[in-house]
């Protein structure tokens, strides 16, 4: 029979195979770094020269995707099998409490670098023991996107100077808001949705949920926490929210379609939202934030304490990460500079078809120089998926603003207790 | 009146396949648009002319031959393996008594039940314990035999494989193996058919376990290679729904191959023979 | 439920002798069935290797306390009592049981009328269709998301778009409970219907024909031949279906991530056990707290499986 005599004769050959698939070997001359990154969260060219700049080395450089967090977490539970160089999102801080896992790059010689690095930026990388487990790849200082068009149209200041001046703060954004949808009728929103509104502000302080001795401060006054519940919360009774959830195809559609008029978000959105709303080209602008400058994203470099040539592996990154190439990173893919050096680079001038020829460089690197430092905490993710979830429920169930605050505070409560 | 049945028959036939290839249909589409036109409101449900750029963006983007002939490599290997012993232990549970049968059939329709992300990190371990990370033996020996399969050989042959055969057989001297393969093996041929085609899609399309036991790009199978398409702050998605659509075809080939064996031949006179 | 008629086994059953132990007796069984025993072994030799320590670690690591890279420490009964006492577990519990309804029963049921048609020996170009109703299963499925979220789009979307062509009002659909659930169960039937039919004729083709000749002779319709012919050979199989897509649905896990996220979106409407185990474990960091959940919903799926087993089979020590 047919089948069978395919079956016999593919199990031969699958025996014959199996047997000869041996692991690697490696050459034992040149050291051989493996690097996990995304895509596009390194330059690829500027990876393969590091191998002309060290000779000697050999980049191994695995790009990961969707589930880079998993595999991590999958070899770090294990214990065995991770690279040499690993990239980290900004939930940098979950792996403060294992801070053992990876070498501190203080010992490695980062002291040397610190200087040339954003501060604040720098000291998410840092334990508040004070080891250094990470350095910084890109930030995401925070902004203020909104269609000049749209703003001028409904009397509203439209140059980036006038609407940082006249649009200050969080209640001078809502009044706009009002204004804006009035003359549009409803047909235009003021923003795209309040878990937004609640991340930005936290973003823009430097007390959040939890001290640097990990205890929750969140009820206290100088965390900002209860603020940007209470500013998300007007915000939607204010129906100021168009109620899309931030990059899902519905709000890339309610961007190309012109129903709304702003947003705050960080650096990266400018992709994000050149993809989504090509239609829209020339009618952007940015402005500095209301309720001040702040940070939302980027990433880290670390070495795992399992790699053989940790001075090798630092010394990597620092030329990866030196300010000449965080520029060229700039440049190519967008990935806005850690150093302060970068800040300045003439690239950061150069003006910008989709946001109506502005340089959004300045007002993005205004923003980065203005950054307070926080402390994130390793459960901050947790913390605001429980109060984003609670906020949602609000906007969309109509759940009462009271009773879902004190929803979210008892079960964050039961949260820091697990 | 019986040609108007058929018309009926047939026009609600298309029309459950409309709906079925309507968002491959669509992929298709935004696969020849650029990543703006496929936000883009009305929907664009027309062809474009990036086809060949978001082709050619993904050749240059990862190995995609190379990662196309490790997935043909894994996919075959555990596909030949699974219908192999698959079939053995699903023909000998339905047509064979033994003690433990029962316990043993309930435990291994047990295993099927725990979800697979529990066992992410023990798995891991044990690969590592082997040393297998990184190697296909990983990806194939776990999954050579599988519960699914025998479950399911085992529900097919006690319908399809007529005990009178395999008494016939047993009194013409045939041994245990000899009754399976030579008088079960081609009635189990559409039984077959299918569970190679799932399989071979399985493996194919499988994509967290040999993301986290692969770590060298040289040996990433598609869905890996794929997936490191995906950007930290955007995704091109025209490029990655092109990369899906490349990656389908080969299984599309597979199928219209396979699907052939599907009609039995056998089963009309089986029990006559 | 075997037809004794088709289906008695081969093995003689001889009387054993009264008075041998029954140890004796037992290995002795063994032992004269050492062939059958050699050809399962692979699945629980494999299993043994490959499943147990798994499921050891994760009963181990259910009773711990641990963020998936520190110390593991003793958690004694809190993760299930955490588990039992969070509304949010019981949310989830709700949503699968839901969009397993939703899906599973017209998936079943459209699956099983197309596989007959396609059996059905007037139908024309019928590996054009098999391929064309098995395509959606073929499709990896992060790329069908992108096309299932523009289709129910809030605002935009292609279904709210031929709503309007019928002059009714847009629905918000992901903005909704019932909307998300919605969603997610024509996703599931979208791809999972025409693999079942697939699996039906593969079970139609091991009908033998004599039977629908003998009934045709004694005059009965297609129908009555369906009932009475189709539908008790089928029965094996229509179990298989049943039992697969009991612990698939119960196990839907990408279908929800990919189209809502982790949260399992707006109201949280899609989340069902396996992605809230997932976010536990892997967003969340609670690795004990996640194979807890796990072991929940095992016993969740084998008391769904049996109800469902004994609803097509009787009796399910019976088979």
């Amino acid at each position: 029979m047919n089948t069978r005599r395919m079956v016999s004769l593919g199990l031969l050959i699958l025996i014959l195979l199996i047997s000869g698939c041996a692991g690697t070997t490696s050459s034992e001359k040149t050291k051989t770094l493996t690097l996990w990154y995304w895509n596009r969260s390194l330059d690829d060219e500027l990876i393969k020269s590091v191998e002309q700049k060290f000779p000697g080395i050999r980049i191994n450089a695995q790009k990961i995707g969707g589930d880079f967090k998993s595999k991590l977490k999958t070899t770090l539970a294990a214990g065995s099998g991770g690279p040499d160089i690993v990239a980290f999102n900004d939930w940098v801080a979950e792996l403060f409490t294992s801070s053992d896992r990876f070498y501190d790059l203080y010992e490695l010689g980062a002291k040397e670098i610190e200087p040339d690095f954003l501060d604040w930026k720098w000291k998410l990388g840092v334990t508040p023991e004070g080891s250094m487990i990470a350095l910084p790849i890109d930030t995401g200082p925070t902004a203020l996107y909104y269609r000049a068009d749209l703003f001028e149209e409904a009397g509203l200041p439209s140059e980036p100077d006038d609407v940082y001046a006249q649009i200050n703060t969080w209640d001078q954004y809502f009044e706009a808001g009002l204004k804006l949808q009035e003359h549009f009728d409803n047909k235009v929103k003021m923003l795209d949705n309040i878990t937004n509104i609640y991340t930005q502000i936290n973003a823009q302080s430097d007390h959040i949920y939890f001290a640097e001795d990990g205890s929750f401060i969140g009820e206290s006054p100088e965390s900002s926490m209860k603020t940007a519940w209470d500013t998300a919360v007007t915000a939607s009774q204010m129906k100021l929210s168009a109620n899309t959830t931030t990059s899902s195809s519905e709000w890339n559609a309610a961007m190309n379609n012109g129903r709304i008029a702003s947003f705050v978000g960080a650096v990266w959105m400018k992709e994000i939202l050149m993809q989504a709303a090509p239609d829209t080209s020339g009618k952007w602008k940015v402005a500095r934030a209301p309720g001040g400058d702040g940070n939302n994203g980027g990433s880290f470099l670390a070495i795992m304490k399992t790699s053989k040539y940790p001075q090798e592996a630092f010394d990597v990154m620092k030329y990866i990460q030196n300010p000449e190439n965080q520029v060229q990173s700039f440049k190519k893919i967008n990935l806005f500079p850690s150093a302060t050096e970068a800040l300045d680079a003439p690239v950061m001038k150069e003006t910008e078809e989709f946001f109506g020829n502005q340089a959004t460089g300045e007002v993005f690197s205004e923003s980065a120089r203005n950054v307070k430092p926080a402390y994130f905490g390793g459960k901050y993710a947790n913390l605001n998926g429980i109060v984003n979830r609670e906020l949602s429920s609000v906007a969309l169930e109509g759940k009462n603003p009271d009773k879902a605050w004190k929803d979210a505070l008892a079960r964050v409560k039961k949260e820091l207790l697990r | 009146m019986f040609k108007w049945k058929s018309i009926l028959l047939h026009l609600g036939l298309i029309a459950g396949l409309l709906l079925s290839i309507f968002p491959f249909y669509w992929l298709l589409v935004m696969a020849t648009r650029t990543t703006s036109d496929i936000y883009s409101f009305p929907p664009k449900l027309w062809f474009g002319p990036h086809l060949l750029d978001n082709v050619s963006r993904v050749l240059s983007s990862i190995d995609f031959f190379g990662a196309f002939w490790n997935t043909l490599f894994v996919a075959a290997a555990c596909t030949l393996l699974v219908l192999f012993f698959d079939s053995l232990a699903g023909f000998t549970f339905a047509k064979f008594q033994f003690p433990g049968k029962k316990w043993l059939f309930v435990l291994l329709l047990a295993t099927m039940m725990a979800p697979a992300q529990l066992s992410l990190v023990p798995s891991f371990v044990i690969m590592a314990e082997f040393g297998w990370v990184g190697s296909y033996k990983a990806l194939i020996i776990p999954g050579m035999v599988n519960a699914f399969g025998i479950f399911w050989i085992r529900q097919y042959a006690q319908e399809s494989v007529p005990s009178e055969l395999l008494d016939a057989g047993k009194i013409d001297g045939c041994g245990f193996f000899r009754l399976y393969w030579n008088i079960s093996l081609p009635i189990l041929r559409p039984a077959l058919s299918f569970l190679a085609a799932f399989t071979f899609i399985g493996v194919w399309n499988d994509y967290l376990w040999p993301l986290i036991i692969l770590n060298d790009e040289s040996k990433f199978t598609l869905q890996v290679a794929l997936s490191s398409l995906n950007g930290i702050y955007t995704t091109d998605y025209s490029m990655v729904i092109a990369g899906t659509l490349l990656a389908v075809i080969p299984l599309i080939v597979m199928f219209l191959f396979i699907s052939k064996q599907f009609i039995s031949d056998i089963a009309a006179g089986a029990i006559k023979s | 439920m075997d037809n004794p008629l088709l289906n008695h086994t081969p093995v003689e059953h001889k009387p054993v002798p009264k008075k041998s132990k029954s140890q004796d007796r037992l290995s002795a069984q063994i032992w004269k069935h050492r062939k059958e025993y050699l050809a399962i072994s692979p699945f629980y030799i494999l299993f043994a290797i490959f499943g147990l320590f798994p499921i050891a670690f994760s009963m181990f690591l259910s009773f711990q306390k641990w963020d998936g890279i520190g110390e593991m420490t003793f958690n004694g009964l809190n993760n299930y009592q955490f588990m039992l006492t969070d509304p949010e577990f019981w949310r989830a519990v709700g949503n699968t049981l839901l969009i397993w309804i939703y899906s599973t029963i017209p998936m079943l049921f459209i699956a099983l009328v197309v596989a007959f048609l396609l059996n059905a020996s007037f139908v024309r170009f019928r590996t054009f269709f098999r391929i064309g109703y098995f395509l959606p299963n073929v499709t990896s499925l992060v790329a069908v998301a992108i096309v299932f979220g523009t289709v129910f789009s809030n605002n935009y979307g292609l279904l709210n778009y031929i709503l309007s062509l019928f002059g009714l009002n847009s629905v918000e659909w992901l903005n909704k409970t019932w909307g998300i659930q919605l969603a997610i169960s024509v996703m599931v039937i979208w791809r999972w219907a025409g693999y079942n039919a697939i699996i039906y004729l593969a079970g139609l083709q091991s009908i033998p024909t004599v039977l629908y000749e003998a009934a045709k002779i004694d005059g009965a319709s297609g129908i009555q031949s369906f009932f009475k012919i189709t539908i008790p050979n089928l029965r094996p199989i229509i179990l298989f279906t049943v039992i697969t897509s009991t612990i698939g649905g119960m196990q839907i896990f990408t279908e929800p991530q990919v189209l809502v996220g982790n949260d399992g979106g707006v109201s949280g409407g899609g989340l069902t056990i396996v992605l809230y185990l997932y976010r536990e474990a892997f967003v969340n960091n609670y690795f004990g707290y996640g194979a807890a959940v796990g072991w929940g919903m095992f016993v969740l799926i084998a008391l769904f499986s049996i109800v469902n087993w004994k609803m097509v089979q009787g009796n399910p020590s019976n088979d």
